[in-house]
């Protein structure tokens, strides 16, 4: 059993707001994944190359060749708010 | 000290989008830098080439299996909500940077290299205050630049020696032709890692951030600043929290900006729409083989002509065409002090009372170590040097006839001078008496009589020499 996951912290960096219901079955949901995951550690496997990624695939790269892909007005035209042709969000500091 | 730098692509990191200069807001955008949802983000061929070659001349090791990570954060200038970095991967390693500092040379520790994106620049709108904002403006122009972060081992002992660090990584990225290195337009970013601890400690104390500072002197001075208030506090017995801390400008203090968020915080994890970067023996080695010249062998190349460390150091980190003029101007005149005075010091400060920032394109290196001759053999004085040169800056002029036909050419012949000297004495009996007397600083004036006898032509060197032999 992994140690008790720290819900609140965790709902805070996903900037969610849970219910007292909710960060209960979610505490126990993730803690099962961790378990989950935790019993990897117990296996023995000396000799497996570690898989760090999902994706198999080699890594195209891409010519450094810049191109329009949207106007101005296209970018901005689902913005809720705009101004001065900037997108506009309640006031966030850092 | 954490640099990043920002590189001169012409597009994006993960996508194709424009890098220009522009002040039209929101103008070089996709969905992949919008972070809009279906998009996928491709990693650009220069931005890695480039890295490869920052991380190859700060000697780093490549790591040739890397890949991309997620970091993820709420801001509103970051669209995705996570920026793609590198975290256990980064492209290069356990690197180290010559530098120097007050004269001498030095070595900066490198931890890593590491490749990532920019973000996007918010503007707080309201009255007044920043913390009294009724909102937030975006401009995503900026978000997905491809960025450097180069990250130095926690080594750098004083403000003098972080500073010289980022001279020399700024050399070094605009020799490498990666960045365009400019402090002030922000292609260069640093935030400095400060700890104070007793001199016996085998610890480090506890690190503090420092952000915002946007030039060398702002550097300097910060962290001066921060060492004196965490020294006080050690002495008092505070405690000093490890937490981020924000340069004021105007104020010269850094105060607290918000508790630092450990590395766990950004819940880093690959990114699975990126897959590992396979940097192959190929990829590299043509990297190497186009290696340009490096600040440090550009610096070595200057001491070799006879310059001192402090001199080789300041020539290398000036513009471009004052090293190459330097080079081919001492080539000739076989005198590299000479040479680096007349250029650092006169050629330049000449340029700069005219706002100008190089020499006409006329100017060649044989006029102006044409000059550098006449004077040093006392063909002309330093100042009838001095005033060739300005010429030359005004229009293509050969030193020597201008020399000529200005009559600028001293009068070495000691028969005529002695001739010179023997008239002057004659009219100047009183002014005599007074050098016999102790007041010897009259000689200049009698060297002063002779110079203008002559119509300035007489070498005040030869004069004085012959008007000594002749009252003693």
């Amino acid at each position: 059993m992994t140690d008790k996951i720290d819900i609140k912290n965790v709902a805070k960096l996903a900037a969610l707001n849970l219910t007292t219901e909710e960060e209960n079955k979610l505490e126990k949901d993730l803690s099962m994944i961790i378990d989950h995951f935790a019993a990897l550690s117990e296996m023995n496997l000396p000799d497996e190359k570690i898989s760090i990624h999902p994706l198999g695939t080699p890594l195209n790269l891409a010519d450094d060749e810049a191109i329009i892909f949207l106007s101005h007005e296209e970018a901005l035209s689902n913005a809720p708010e705009s101004s001065d042709g900037q997108f506009v969000v309640p006031p966030s500091l850092d | 000290m954490e640099t990043h730098v920002e590189l001169k692509t012409n597009s994006k990191m993960f996508c194709r989008c424009n890098v220009v200069e522009t002040d039209k807001p929101n103008e070089n955008l996709c969905p992949t830098c919008l972070g809009l949802p279906g998009s996928l983000p491709v990693p650009n061929k220069r931005a890695i080439e480039f890295i490869t070659l920052l991380a190859l001349s700060t000697k780093c090791q490549i790591t040739t299996d890397g890949m991309f990570h997620r970091k993820n954060y709420f801001y509103p200038d970051l669209p995705k909500n996570y920026q793609i970095s590198q975290f256990d991967l980064p492209v290069g390693t356990e690197g180290s940077l010559e530098i120097v500092v007050n004269g001498e040379f030095s070595t900066v520790e490198i931890e890593r290299v590491h490749m990532e994106e920019d973000t996007g620049k918010s503007t707080h709108i309201g009255s007044g205050r920043i913390d009294s904002a009724t909102s937030t403006h975006l401009d995503f122009n900026r978000a997905g630049i491809p960025l450097v972060e180069v990250v130095t081992k926690p080594l750098i002992k004083s403000s003098k020696e972080a500073v010289s660090y980022i001279e020399e990584l700024r050399q070094l990225v605009i020799d490498l032709d990666i960045s365009e290195g400019k402090l002030e337009k922000g292609n260069l970013r640093f935030d400095a890692n400060i700890s104070v601890a007793y001199e016996n400690d085998d610890e480090l104390g506890t690190k503090v951030e420092i952000k915002n500072m946007n030039s060398l002197r702002s550097l300097e001075k910060a962290i001066e600043y921060e060492i004196s208030r965490q020294t006080k506090m050690l002495n008092n017995n505070e405690t000093i929290i490890q937490e981020t801390r924000h340069w004021d400008e105007k104020k010269e203090v850094t105060s607290s900006m918000r508790s630092k968020e450990g590395s766990a915080d950004y819940r880093y994890f690959s990114d699975p729409d990126i897959p590992n970067m396979i940097l192959s023996e190929d990829f590299i080695d043509k990297i190497k083989n186009n290696m340009p010249v490096l600040p440090s062998e550009k610096r070595n190349t200057f001491i070799n002509s006879g310059l001192s460390i402090e001199e080789a150091n300041s020539i290398g980190k000036s513009p471009k065409w004052m090293g190459e003029l330097y080079k081919s101007v001492s080539d000739i005149t076989n005198d590299s002090k000479t040479t680096f005075n007349w250029i650092t010091g006169e050629l330049q400060g000449q340029l700069r009372k005219l706002g100008e920032t190089s020499p006409p394109e006329w100017m060649t290196a044989e006029q102006l170590a044409e000059i550098i001759s006449l004077v040093k053999n006392d063909k002309i004085s330093f100042t009838s040097g001095k005033e060739i040169l300005a010429e030359l800056i005004e229009e293509k002029i050969n030193p020597e006839e201008y020399a000529i036909s200005n009559k600028l050419i001293q009068e070495n012949d000691t028969e005529e001078i002695s001739k010179m000297v023997k008239e002057i004495i004659k009219e100047n009996s009183e002014v005599l008496e007074r050098i016999a007397n102790g007041e010897e600083k009259l000689i200049g004036f009698l060297v002063g009589q002779v110079i203008k006898l002559s119509n300035g032509k007489v070498n005040p060197s030869v004069a004085k020499e012959l008007l000594l032999k002749e009252i003693k």
